[in-house]
């Protein structure tokens, strides 16, 4: 039925040649894979070159029968896991830290005492790499090397190629070949014992993509813009629901918390303990010391002097609980006070080299430690005691007048008691807190806080003291009761214009 | 149909005939020749522990040909399993060597006796109360199940069942595919098929079991999962190489000429390939996974092979040849197809084979549980080696005789003729 309605179809198509279409080649159907392979060898042994076989599966030895050489892929996959190789092994050497980079400082971790840089552990990831690239490698280049994606094929206009993909053989010769001539081409594919011959035609008239498939696209876009839209939307709307959790025992895990006591919960059933004590964690076997603890420089350290006699006060006679009631008492409470305090260092310890470095350093501390509560200038006017201020002094239990306001005001480092004082003891507040004034040590490093010591000092130095002013604050004009430290910005100095209610003005303390 | 060659046999000699009775008494003689001299020179380089020296070279050698012997009844079974049809040419060449772990039980012998009659100088499990001196420490629950395990007596049981397991299955498969010469029944081949999926749950078993015994028990506190792996990764290998060899070694002296086609060589090459790259993986993840976890209790094996100067040398050596050396030379498929270079090539993989095993084995000697020997390279590996060989060689030749080298009538013939690696 097929060969029949193809002969007149074709004869017309080539003796009189429609202007909307071109003809690009010729098409021979056969029955079976013997008789396509028999006819990929005429093909080539009449001097054909470019023409194609197509077939419902790869029939073994096609490739000889067309003259296909061996593909280069191997090699381009080959140049490509190699590459992997590098990738792979380069990114973790990367990720280590083994290289210095200024742009990533890079995950520094000894995991499980190895090295930094430790190749047994880096193979698994380089041949993940090599694996997932040589896939792409293989199935990109596939698609490169045989041209695709292509839209479309005028082959698939062809009623008798839709069996291509079911029992049919199909040979193609294309135009374009020097030796195609469409009369003695064809005579040539009905001797290689083709069922049938047909023209293959390119449709110049419809180069429109199809309204069907414009129509998908279309939707597919819209629907596209759906994940991002609701993002968005959630990433401005509140939801006064909780939020999911998938993975409950993920999220709320039956686990020791480090440095408890105490148990474990499983299955709000058995109590669990880690260690006959019931703690989870071990203390530091006693009489050692961590690396890097030990802490010999006395000056370096605690900012006193070496050879001094460090006070007791477990020694010492307890200190009055009750505020001194007159100046006798006062005098007595700063006697007993000063007893308690060691004799500080004057001078920055040996191991310290104090140059313009460490002043920056220390102002860099500052400025993230210190500035929030004493103020960029250091005259205790941070935000947070500016605030904390303020609340304290218009709450409830302030105008009830019951108790003092909660909060001690930041001390200015202006203020002559604070300016006199010792470096050390200024080290010491730093480290262990005073007042209101929580314990840095932890946070801040030893040499860090010695910094910010310095820059304190600098302060102190860079200080004038701005003169009164003499006429209303009001009429004052911005800038002109500034005399600040020179390496205060303006900026950073118009904080505490004087123009503020006298309850925040902290200078003079 | 195109270009098809008839399932016809068309080589003009497809068996050793009368040749097999000279390679037999040659190859029979080198071989006991080899084991002779092999004892005599540990008697004479090794005086305090002759026999120590003699069994540890012994069973490097027994692994490695049995092994190879096991890779092809592996190669057998996995071909009924997969009802490949391009393997159907070299089976007889994997059956017949296949059939050689039969009399590789008695060449056990040496092993198993000595054990069996108190002598501990190869496993040193065999001494009472080894499990306490070994551990140190009171025994774990695991401490006492191993030593249980590791008795004499148990040992020579798993043994036997496993060779008998393993009789059988070479036995019937050869025994079916040389009835089918005769008659060309279809139906024996669906036989085994049906039998090649039990047989190889059977046959795994069996193999995990005997690389625990032979080669891990050496350390006997040692352990590892990934063990049966390598040893199995191994043996395909070596079978696989073993088969291209004979059947080029055969195609060399002009037998069986046409039905070993240059397809047969090159999909051997490929399994070759799989199975070296499948080692390293498997090598590398035993490696991996102890490195990693740093438990003593597994690490000191590994450390003696990676940090003594000696060994560290094998191992170098091995990682390099075979892993890095093959999967680079069995790459490009123009060697695959080139029948001189394939020589070659099983020839080299049959020796890191061997290489594989001494690795594994040798280091454990003189060890007391706590510290290795030094490394010491002796020519009692090497005269066992080629002692082991003869009588293999021998083995072979007497099991395949006057019989066909390839599959006369088998159904698939004609495919494997046909088939081609476009």
């Amino acid at each position: 039925m097929v060969s029949t309605h193809a002969h007149p179809d074709h004869a017309k198509a080539h003796s009189a040649p429609r202007p909307d279409s071109e003809l690009i080649g010729l098409l021979a159907e056969f029955e079976d894979q013997d008789a396509l392979l028999d006819a990929c060898e005429h093909a080539r042994s009449s001097g054909y070159k470019k023409f194609d076989a197509y077939s419902p599966f790869p029939v073994h030895g096609i490739d000889q029968a067309m003259g296909i050489r061996r593909t280069m892929l191997p090699f381009f996959v080959l140049a490509i896991a190699l590459g992997a190789v590098v990738l792979g092994v380069g990114m973790q050497w990367y990720a280590n830290r083994a290289v210095f980079s200024p742009l990533f400082p890079g995950f520094d971790f000894i995991i499980s005492g190895k090295p930094l840089w430790s190749l047994p552990a880096n193979i698994p990831v380089a041949f993940e790499v090599i694996v997932l690239s040589s896939c792409f490698a293989t199935f990109l280049g596939m698609w490169y090397l045989n041209r695709l994606p292509r839209l479309a094929n005028p082959l698939f206009r062809i009623e008798r190629f839709k069996r291509a993909s079911d029992d049919r053989f199909f040979l193609m010769i294309e135009k374009s070949d020097p030796q195609f001539d469409a009369d003695q081409t064809q005579e040539q594919m009905r001797g290689w014992g083709a069922a049938a011959v047909e023209a293959v035609r390119l449709d110049l008239t419809d180069h429109q993509i199809p309204l069907g498939l414009r129509r998908i696209g279309l939707i597919t876009g819209l629907l596209l813009l759906l994940p991002p839209a609701l993002i968005y939307r959630a990433q401005h709307a509140t939801n006064p629901e909780p939020r999911l959790h998938f993975m409950p025992d993920m999220d709320w895990q039956y686990r020791f918390g480090a440095q408890n006591v105490g148990p474990m919960w499983y299955n709000d059933r058995v109590p669990q303990f880690f260690f006959a004590d019931k703690s989870v964690m071990r203390l530091p076997v006693e009489g050692t010391v961590p690396r890097g603890g030990l802490e010999t420089d006395i000056e370096l350290f605690r900012g006193i002097k070496a050879g001094s006699k460090i006070p007791d006060p477990s020694t010492a006679p307890p200190l009055p609980t009750t505020p001194p009631a007159d100046e006798q008492e006062a005098a007595a409470l700063a006697l007993a006070q000063a007893a308690l305090e060691p004799e500080w260092v004057t001078t920055f310890p040996a191991a310290l080299t104090v140059d313009q470095a460490m002043v920056e350093r220390g102002r860099d501390r500052f400025n993230i430690y210190c500035v929030v509560c004493h103020g960029y200038a250091g005259e205790g006017d941070g935000l947070v005691n500016e605030r904390a201020l303020e609340l304290a002094i218009n709450s409830p239990i302030q105008k009830g007048a019951t108790t003092n306001a909660t909060w001690t005001k930041a001390k200015s480092f202006h203020d002559p008691e604070v300016a006199k004082q010792p470096i050390g003891r200024i080290f010491d507040t730093i480290t262990n807190g005073r007042s209101t004034m929580g314990p840095y040590g932890s946070q801040i490093s030893t040499r860090d806080r010695w910094a910010i010591v310095l820059y304190v000092k600098s302060l102190q130095k860079a200080w004038i003291d701005p003169p009164k002013p003499t006429i209303p604050a009001a009429n004052v004009p911005p800038g002109a009761s500034d005399a600040r430290p020179s390496n205060v910005s303006p900026t950073e100095g118009k904080s505490d214009e004087k123009t503020d209610p006298p309850l925040l003005d902290t200078k003079g303390n | 149909m195109r270009h098809k060659r008839e399932a016809k046999i068309t080589s003009p000699v497809i068996t050793l005939g009368d040749d097999s009775y000279r390679i037999m008494s040659i190859a029979g003689f080198v071989g006991i020749a080899g084991l002779v001299l092999a004892f005599v020179f540990a008697l004479v380089f090794h005086s305090g522990s002759a026999w120590q020296r003699f069994s540890y070279g012994y069973l490097v050698n027994f692994c490695f040909y049995t092994t190879i012997s096991l890779g092809a009844l592996f190669f057998v079974t996995v071909h009924h399993l997969n009802r490949a049809g391009w393997s159907v040419t070299v089976r007889r060449i994997a059956e017949i060597l296949a059939m050689a772990i039969i009399p590789m039980f008695a060449l056990f012998l040496p092993i198993l006796l000595p054990l069996l009659v108190g002598n501990s100088d190869l496993y040193v499990w065999n001494q009472p109360g080894w499990t306490a001196a070994y551990a140190g420490h009171t025994l774990t629950d695991l401490e006492k199940l191993k030593g249980a395990y590791l008795s004499s007596g148990f040992f020579g049981i798993r043994s036997v069942i496993c060779f008998a397991i393993w009789s059988g299955m070479a036995l019937f498969f050869f025994g079916q595919s040389l009835r089918q010469d005769v008659s060309g029944d279809p139906k024996l081949t669906s036989r085994m098929q049906n039998w090649a999926a039990p047989l190889m749950i059977i046959f795994a078993l069996t193999l995990v079991v005997s690389s625990f015994d032979w080669e891990m028990s050496l350390s006997p506190m040692w352990f590892s999962t990934m063990f049966p792996v390598c040893f199995f990764a191994g043996a395909v290998m070596s079978g696989a190489a073993a088969i291209a060899l004979v059947a080029l070694l055969l195609q060399r002296s002009g037998r069986v000429t046409d039905e070993i086609t240059v397809d047969n060589i090159h999909d051997l090459g490929k399994l070759m390939f799989s199975f070296i790259v499948f080692w390293g993986y498997v090598e590398f993840s035993q490696f991996m996974l102890i490195w990693y976890a740093n438990f003593p209790e597994e690490t000191f094996w590994f450390k003696y092979r990676t940090w003594n100067s000696g060994w560290m040398i094998v191992s170098i050596v091995l990682l390099i040849g075979h892993l890095f050396v093959p999967f680079l030379a069995l790459l490009p498929r123009t060697l695959k197809r080139s029948r001189k270079f394939m020589i070659g090539a099983t020839v080299y993989l049959l020796l890191m084979h061997w290489l594989d095993h001494y690795w594994v084995i040798m280091p454990q000697i003189g060890f007391d549980g706590k510290d290795y020997a030094p490394f010491v390279f002796s020519i009692v590996e090497i005269l066992s080696f080629v002692g082991l060989g003869g009588l293999f060689v021998a083995i072979f030749s007497f099991i395949a005789s006057n019989r066909p080298l390839v599959p006369l009538r088998d159904p698939r013939l004609s495919e494997a003729l046909n088939y081609s690696n476009t």
